[in-house]
């Protein structure tokens, strides 16, 4: 495959400034280009963990956030799993919810009119059964207006066809990607699987299909048993584990890729705090997601702008590009 | 953006009150004066990641305006974690979640049935419902019925507390549903009445069956496990008779009866 190293990003800062002066300290910028797009900042909401942002709305302003990434759109609404659909586990949960959703009909009609009245960034998560399906939903949100970007999930764990059928594989990946890129002018985003032995094959097959940037990682596959019962606990028998249990996991993938490929990426897995963030940019992504976090603070998002941002102050770091991919790792 | 359903919630008293039950009054101004029986708030039991999730708790009393109370089983980790929070300090809570009970109108006669530890927003209800309401407890044996404290409490509301047990050690011996099914069929004048129903899926299934035998209106608090509380988790979900699933925690957990799916619910259930 072909290398993708040479080009690198926009991410990177042209110009570094011998000193920075002291108001810039005060008021760090965390504002970033994402792979075109402006955020505001790198604090964006993992998709399937905020719903279409109405949800959180009471509890965050939306315009705060560097972007939203919806919940999962397919071709046509999806019923989702039998329950139980959760289980908690150590510091993490379980989650086999089967990508319930209304559609990207609907969607569009419905949940993106709302999306339209904020200023922030919106990526649309989406997934297919089978690549006309990808395709189709890609066609259909090409023509739409305010979306910045579509993160396309060939990662989910919870569905027996598409979803992770394709991202475990590398051939699957990147005839998926390819076609999904011709589909769309709007920006590319694949969501990767962690469950695969190399994470970067995976990131450079994105590279290579065209993609613009990456998301990583979705959950890992899990399962717990009821050992009275002697049943699974969900319903689905396996699950998708998110939460701060699988946060080394994640760091160390966005580490991999990031240094395997050029494209920028948004880290997620586990992220809580302000520090937690910190640790995925110093491994190389551009931008966040919080996910779980989510579920047990409504106002985590701003809790983690709030920490990144009170860090950078007082690391005296101005500018978030002079942290990304700084981690020294020797 | 200050919402008036995320707050740190000061403990006001704490303590066991019998049959493996704790009483929690949490003081929360804008949630009791907001709540209305039927809904629920979700409790962190520590500030610590773990236990991850908070826990939905079903509110039982609104005290003096200003404070909720909680009345919690012990059954887990979260629970047994939460035993050891003490008055004077706060717990994470958001709410009140979810869609109460419809309110009963002025003729309504609430017939409210309770099963396993699902009787607190009974109480709620019975506390705001007038006095013409029946209550009808059931339990395998006198000690796994609510605190002595909570029957007595139920009495003083209600007009009349019908009691089974299983074995006969309280009340009379059978089900919940044996004595609703008998009240009903002796009673006359059903026109004015509603059920009101909390606990076990299967015990939910048989109410609801009765209440279509009986052609009386029936609503069901369902109890489901979730992780936010806020519709976006999506892993409360309950299946719909009309297909597909709606949310506990949005949508209810308060729903008519009739729009349960309940042989794939009560299968699911039975199953796990």
């Amino acid at each position: 495959m072909r290398k993708t190293k040479d080009n690198k990003s926009a991410i990177r800062k042209e110009t570094r400034p011998d000193r920075i002066g002291k108001s810039a300290i005060e008021s760090p910028d965390l504002s970033i280009d994402f792979a075109g797009i402006k955020l505001k900042n790198p604090v964006l909401t993992a998709s399937g963990t905020f719903g279409y942002g109405e949800e959180f709305a009471e509890f965050v302003d939306l315009n705060k956030l560097g972007g939203v990434i919806v919940k999962g759109i397919s071709l046509k609404p999806i019923k989702g799993n039998p329950p139980p659909r959760i289980w908690e586990t150590p510091s993490g949960m379980l989650n086999a919810i089967g990508l319930e959703n209304p559609g990207v009909d609907v969607f569009l009609n419905e949940k993106m009119p709302y999306l339209r009245k904020y200023d922030t960034a919106v990526f649309v998560n989406m997934f297919g059964y089978s690549l006309e399906e990808y395709v189709g939903v890609a066609e259909r949100l090409d023509g739409a207006q305010g979306i910045s970007g579509i993160e396309v999930n060939i990662s989910c764990p919870n569905v027996k066809a598409g979803g992770m059928a394709f991202g475990t594989d590398l051939r699957a990946t990147f005839e998926l990607l390819s076609a999904v890129r011709k589909a769309t002018r709007l920006p590319l985003i694949a969501k990767l699987s962690p469950n695969v032995t190399d994470v970067t094959a995976f990131a450079r097959a994105a590279a290579d299909a065209g993609c613009d940037g990456l998301s990583l990682i979705n959950t890992l596959l899990g399962m717990a048993i009821d050992v009275r019962c002697r049943k699974p606990r969900l319903a689905n028998c396996t699950g998708g584990l998110s939460g701060p249990a699988i946060r080394p996991v994640a760091v160390r993938m966005v580490w991999q890729a990031a240094r395997s490929v050029s494209l920028p990426i948004i880290g997620m897995g586990g992220i809580v705090t302000g520090e937690d963030a910190m640790e995925f940019l110093l491994a190389g992504a551009s931008a966040v997601a919080v996910g779980t976090a989510n579920f047990i603070n409504p106002r985590a998002t701003l809790d983690v702008l709030d920490g990144i941002e009170g860090f950078m102050r007082e690391q005296k770091i101005a500018d978030l590009r002079e942290i990304i991919g700084k981690v020294d790792a020797g | 953006m200050p919402s008036n359903r995320l707050h740190r919630a000061l403990i006001v008293s704490h303590k066991p009150v019998g049959r493996g039950y704790y009483r929690l009054v949490l003081k929360a101004p804008e949630a009791a004066r907001s709540a209305l029986p039927g809904q629920f708030v979700m409790l962190r039991v520590s500030d610590t990641l773990d236990p991850l999730l908070a826990r939905p708790f079903g509110i039982s009393a609104v005290i003096s305006r200003s404070s909720l109370e909680i009345l919690y089983r012990v059954v887990g980790k979260g629970t047994t974690m939460l035993t050891t929070a003490k008055a004077g300090q706060s717990l994470s809570l958001l709410g009140p979640l979810g869609k109460g009970f419809p309110r009963p109108e002025k003729k309504t006669v609430p017939v409210l049935v309770a099963g396993g530890s699902g009787f607190p927003p009974l109480h709620f209800l019975a506390q705001r419902a007038g006095s013409r309401t029946h209550l009808f407890l059931g339990a395998r044996n006198k000690e796994c019925l609510p605190p002595a404290d909570i029957v007595r409490s139920f009495k003083e509301l209600a007009d009349k507390v019908h009691i089974a047990t299983d074995d006969g050690s309280a009340g009379q011996q059978g089900t919940s549903t044996d004595i609703l099914d008998a009240f009903l069929t002796k009673t006359e004048r059903r026109e004015h009445l509603v059920l009101y129903a909390c606990g076990p899926h299967a015990m939910l299934a048989a109410v609801s069956k009765i209440a279509a035998e009986h052609a009386i209106p029936c609503y069901v608090s369902m109890e489901e496990r979730m992780a936010c509380g806020l519709g976006a988790c999506m892993g409360c979900s309950v299946p719909m008779k009309a297909g597909g699933y709606k949310r506990a925690c949005k949508e209810g957990p308060v729903f008519d009866s009739r729009e349960i799916d309940w042989s794939e619910q009560v299968l699911l259930k039975l199953k796990r």
